[in-house]
């Protein structure tokens, strides 16, 4: 019977037979506790081996390919950041992957009537080449420039010898807007720029600064595991307390939580070190032997050490004044960190809670040092240092006067000369477009700048300036809504690709592969940019020997240890156990303290008075450093201290600090927005769904009028945007919070048009030294 | 006898929803529209949500206060109050007490959604739908049971779903275990759920077996069941934070 019924008809029909026996055998079937099950599944499956790339974790996935569509992510267990587990976002990225927003093909658009034009990859490859051998013969390679987002791996090498074969240094990644403060923390200290990987799985305390860890941080789910093994997956239970002004699901989770004010991390950490000075808790081997300037010294002069300075200014009573916390809860958190070693004080490696000015970077720089001051650098349960899989290095580029020349050139976005200490100023390349830099071609690969950074809409007008902007998104974002090209990359499912694998120490390597053939007509960056060196010609044609993007990997990941087969069936390799380093050995001076020092000896030596800042300060007056926002001169301004954070926006017309949150669901990227199953997850902790809101602390609201779901207006220096207020009571009666990812106005019919986008109102200023964003040093006001 | 039975360590759980979106892609159910979520009308089998259920303003003061989390899916009751009050015996408990919902008897009165004292049971107010190319994700898992569909099959509109411990997973272990001509074990299989949880906060497997892990976490201190005088004889246990 090839018709089916309806289940109305079959009800009928079963209305009809009621009487008979063969129904009621049929009913007492139904009934009967021995069900006679069969499964149908289809008829081609496989089981793919990938790696995730919703969030800057990089999870192991196996993908379950049935006839040819991916239908399920499942968590790979060889994996050691996520061991078979899996986040909502990994869960759901077949709604990325089969999204009907995606771009389809290479697109080119008129500027004049904004018309957009389905081209060939051949022409895009062509226009693209041409436009950088027009500007290397005009001998100005360097006004080509890449913005990037979350591209570890091979990537981020590839595009960096991509951008030097050309000749250009201005190759820039979204670190300034996140985990770069963290970076420079552990720079000026510990002298290793990256994020320090933290040995969960033997520690006995964690005290965690103003990260939610457990949602969003850099690893999200390298915490997870780490966090739920050391309370309940091993006999002794650790303790996990969270400093955080907004009580995240982290803070509720962690056994306790400490509110405090927001931008005062820095003097509640030097409050513990006092105590733990005072108290002679310190790790006296360590301090003494292995670290710079905890004592007082002598070097041209008398100089004031750690020690002196920390117990003359941070007295608990004192920091009490500054944090809101009570000074008996500061000396016990301090007995507690001391007194229950292995214990570990993390930083946020994501989340804007530190990018506030040059005072994050001293937070930063505190928070690590309570590490040193027990003596939790490189030991077991404390710090650790993240290695690399050694990859093979690229053949040496072929000498190139057009190129040396280019790459002699300051960087277009000021690190390392008007940002001294920066890397990279994502941010602040609209102001310098905008400024009048001349940049011939800009790519943003990975990027949406014109929505994730705050002020983002300078973009808007600085891409007006920029002749020829090209896009490799997979959507059309609010970046790429204003490019000239748009090239669209196939989503992670479809593409070749790798991450080194962070947060454990130890090095391993993860790769993506085409878990099914591309939907569409898109096109691996990797792969474009091979045929464009190609069609460039001369010795950037011979930087790039390879046929595709997949061999470059192959190249690259030749000596791991692990064979191209091997690899794509495991879908990881790693070389487990990290083994901490001897103090004082070899290995610790040349991989763990102080080996990435630019300017300071490379001596093994912790920094508790940076001499690496010392080279940026050193000399510098009172005035000369107040312009940095830095209040202390002299040896003081290279320790760690308590600076007051730099608000924008009069404390009594603008009573709130505005802190845009980073979700679980949501995420970080712009296209995750598009997926409509996280949109609908997105505001679980405030009963909330496809929208933005504003989370108040409700005595704060009853002062205002407000009651849940009001719609408010919230105003900045900046701007004003409004939205609905949710009122929650784990949250600083000076603070409100609004999740970010919502407010788009491109991207897709899921994103669009949906809540506020808290970006807009934040301080569009970059921090003078480093080239930081900044997020959370913007005071808003909050009405009806 | 095979007894399955959960375990979810609230203390693990970090709130994430990995479960729940699990549960929607193995099961078929799709996103519904902006409106309709925030009518409460989105089904997702495995919900996360704070507790208490309902904004209280009198949740504490700041900076005392606790808000906690927790995840639900279907309870699979031994005294299951929504296979007694089905007046069509769409559904019922299998000898491996798991509760089946049978789609096709279902005549969506919706006497089960509310006899359920854990909500649990969800109602099709509309076809599941899938906007365009996003249907081509959808798991083309088939299972019938005694004929009639169950489990990830895409439902009509007017009946009643809900978590099935994901046993169209079961029967393809057991499927597995026939065709390499072997005995099943009941540690071959989880729901999807259990096999994505971040935290590692959830246990599945035989409640029968005094070895299994489900069988120790059951006799921990912590052990407790969701609404206990409700009668219902609930079986999925959750570990009480602390």
């Amino acid at each position: 019977m090839a018709k089916t019924l309806s289940r109305r008809d079959f009800l009928k029909v079963g209305g009809v037979a009621a009487g008979s026996a063969t129904a009621l055998a049929a009913l007492k079937n139904v009934m009967s506790a021995k069900a006679s099950t069969e499964i149908k599944t289809a008829a081609e499956e496989k089981i793919v081996a990938s790696t995730c790339h919703l969030c800057s974790a990089g999870c192991g996935i196996l993908v379950r390919v049935a006839d040819g569509k991916a239908v399920k992510l499942e968590g790979n267990p060889m994996h050691p950041v996520n061991q078979g587990s899996l986040c909502p976002k990994g869960q759901a990225a077949p709604e990325l992957l089969y999204n009907p927003d995606r771009l389809i093909g290479p697109m080119k658009r008129d500027r004049a009537s904004g018309k957009l034009t389905q081209i060939q990859w051949a022409e895009a490859v062509q226009l693209v080449a041409e436009k950088l051998n027009t500007l290397r013969d005009a001998g100005h390679p360097e006004q080509s420039v890449l913005m990037h987002g979350d591209t570890r791996g091979q990537m981020r090498s590839f595009l960096a010898r991509f951008m030097e074969a050309v000749g250009s240094p201005n190759i820039v990644s979204h670190e300034s807007l996140n985990v770069a403060a963290a970076k420079l923390g552990t720079y000026l200290t510990q002298g290793i720029y990256g994020l320090p990987a933290y040995d969960l799985e033997n520690a006995n305390y964690v005290i965690s600064f103003g990260a939610n860890l457990l949602e969003a941080g850099s690893n999200p789910q390298r915490t997870i595991s780490g966090y739920t093994y050391l309370r309940r997956g091993r006999a002794t239970r650790g303790k996990v307390v969270v400093i955080d002004p907004r009580q995240s699901i982290t803070a509720s989770k962690a056994d306790e939580w400490i509110p405090i004010k927001p931008g005062t991390d820095a003097a509640l950490a030097l409050g513990m070190a006092n105590v733990i000075i005072k108290s002679g808790l310190v790790d006296a081997d360590f301090v003494k032997n292995y670290c710079f300037g905890f004592d007082n010294f002598t070097s041209n002069g008398d100089h004031k050490g750690f020690r002196d300075f920390v117990l003359d200014n941070y007295d608990p009573a004192k920091v009490e004044q500054i944090t809101g916390i009570p000074a008996t809860t500061i000396a016990r958190l301090a007995g507690e960190f001391a007194g229950n070693g292995p214990a570990v004080a993390m930083l946020p490696g994501k989340g804007g809670l530190l990018n506030g000015g040059f005072s994050g970077v001293y937070t930063a720089m505190a928070v690590h040092m309570l590490n040193a001051l027990v003596g939790s650098i490189e030991s077991k349960g404390g710090v650790m240092t993240q290695h690399y899989m050694p990859c093979a290095d690229y053949p040496k580029l072929p000498s190139d006067p057009i190129a040396t020349a280019g790459l002699k050139t300051n960087r277009l976005d000021g690190a390392g000369s008007k940002f001294p200490l920066g890397r990279n100023s994502y941010q602040s390349i609209a102001d310098q477009i905008l400024e009048g830099a001349s940049v011939e071609a800009l790519f943003l690969y990975d990027a949406n700048p014109a929505f994730e950074t705050p002020g983002g809409k300078r973009f808007s007008e600085a891409f007006k300036k920029v002749p020829f902007v090209v896009s490799f998104s997979s959507f059309m974002d609010e970046s790429a809504e204003l490019a000239d090209l748009i090239l669209p990359e196939p989503t992670f499912l479809e593409r070749w690709g790798d991450d080194h694998i962070e947060g454990l120490g130890y090095p391993g390597i993860s790769i993506y592969q085409p878990v099914i053939e591309p939907l569409y007509d898109t096109m691996n960056t990797g792969d474009f940019f091979l045929k464009v060196a190609e069609s460039m010609g001369g010795t950037v044609a011979k930087a790039f020997a390879w046929k595709s993007y997949e061999e470059v990997l192959q190249f690259r990941l030749k000596d791991i240890g692990a064979d191209w087969e091997l690899l794509k069936e495991l879908g990881v390799w790693f070389n487990p156990g990290y083994r901490f380093a001897k103090r004082g050995s070899q290995h610790w001076i040349d991989n763990i303290v102080g080996s990435e020092r630019m300017n300071a000896p490379r001596d093994g030596y912790f920094d508790l008075y940076s001499r690496e800042l010392n080279c940026f300060l050193g000399g510098m007056k009172k005035d000369e450093l107040a312009k940095l926002g830095i209040s202390q001169t002299g040896d003081n301004a290279n320790m760690p201290h308590y600076e007051p954070t730099a608000f924008v926006g009069n404390e009594k017309k603008y009573p709130f600090m505005l802190n845009v949150v980073t979700l679980m669901s949501l995420g970080p990227r712009s296209d995750a927005a598009n997926m409509p199953t996280l949109q609908e997850i997105s505001g679980m902790t405030v009963r909330e769904t496809w929208d933005s809101w504003l989370e108040m602390n409700p005595q704060s609201a009853a002062k205002l009028g407000l009651v849940e779901n009001d719609q408010v207006k919230i105003e900045s220096p900046f701007g004003r945007i409004s939205t609905k207020v949710k009122l929650v009571a784990g949250l600083h009666p000076n603070v409100v919070n609004l999740p970010f990812n919502q407010g788009h106005t491109a991207v897709g019919r899921f994103a669009k048009g949906r809540g506020v986008n808290g970006l807009e109102i934040l301080n569009p200023a970059s921090e003078p030294l480093t080239g930081l964003a900044s997020f959370t040093n913007t005071r808003v006001k909050v009405s009806k | 006898m095979t007894d399955w039975c959960m375990v979810i360590d609230l203390e693990k759980c970090v709130a994430c929803q990995g479960c729940s979106i699990a549960c929607r892609f193995e099961n078929n159910t799709p996103a519904v529209s902006p409106q309709e979520s925030k009518n409460g009308r989105a089904i997702r089998w495995n919900d996360v949500f704070p507790l208490p259920l309902h904004f209280a303003p009198d949740q504490g003061e700041y900076p005392n206060v606790k808000t906690h989390y927790i995840t639900r899916p279907c309870m699979h009751c031994k005294n299951a109050p929504c296979v007694k009050v089905c007046p069509v015996q769409a559904t019922f408990t299998d000898e491996e007490g798991i509760v089946h919902q049978n789609y096709n008897r279902c005549i969506g009165c919706r006497f089960c959604t509310v006899a359920c004292p854990y909500g649990v049971r969800y109602f099709n107010w509309f076809k599941p739908e899938w906007e365009e190319t996003l249907a081509e994700y959808r798991n083309p898992d088939q299972l019938s049971v005694n004929g009639s569909l169950e489990g990830p099959a895409v439902r009509p509109t007017g009946v009643v779903e809900k978590c099935t411990y994901c046993v169209h997973r079961l029967a393809k272990a057991r499927e597995q275990a026939k065709v390499e001509g072997r005995d099943f074990r009941p540690d071959e299989y989880v729901p999807a759920c259990v096999q994505t949880c971040t935290g590692k906060a959830r246990f599945f497997g035989d409640l029968d077996d005094p070895d299994s892990t489900v069988s120790q976490l059951s006799k921990s201190l912590r052990a407790i069941h969701l609404l206990e005088d409700s009668g219902a004889h609930p079986k999925t246990l959750y570990l009480a934070e602390g």
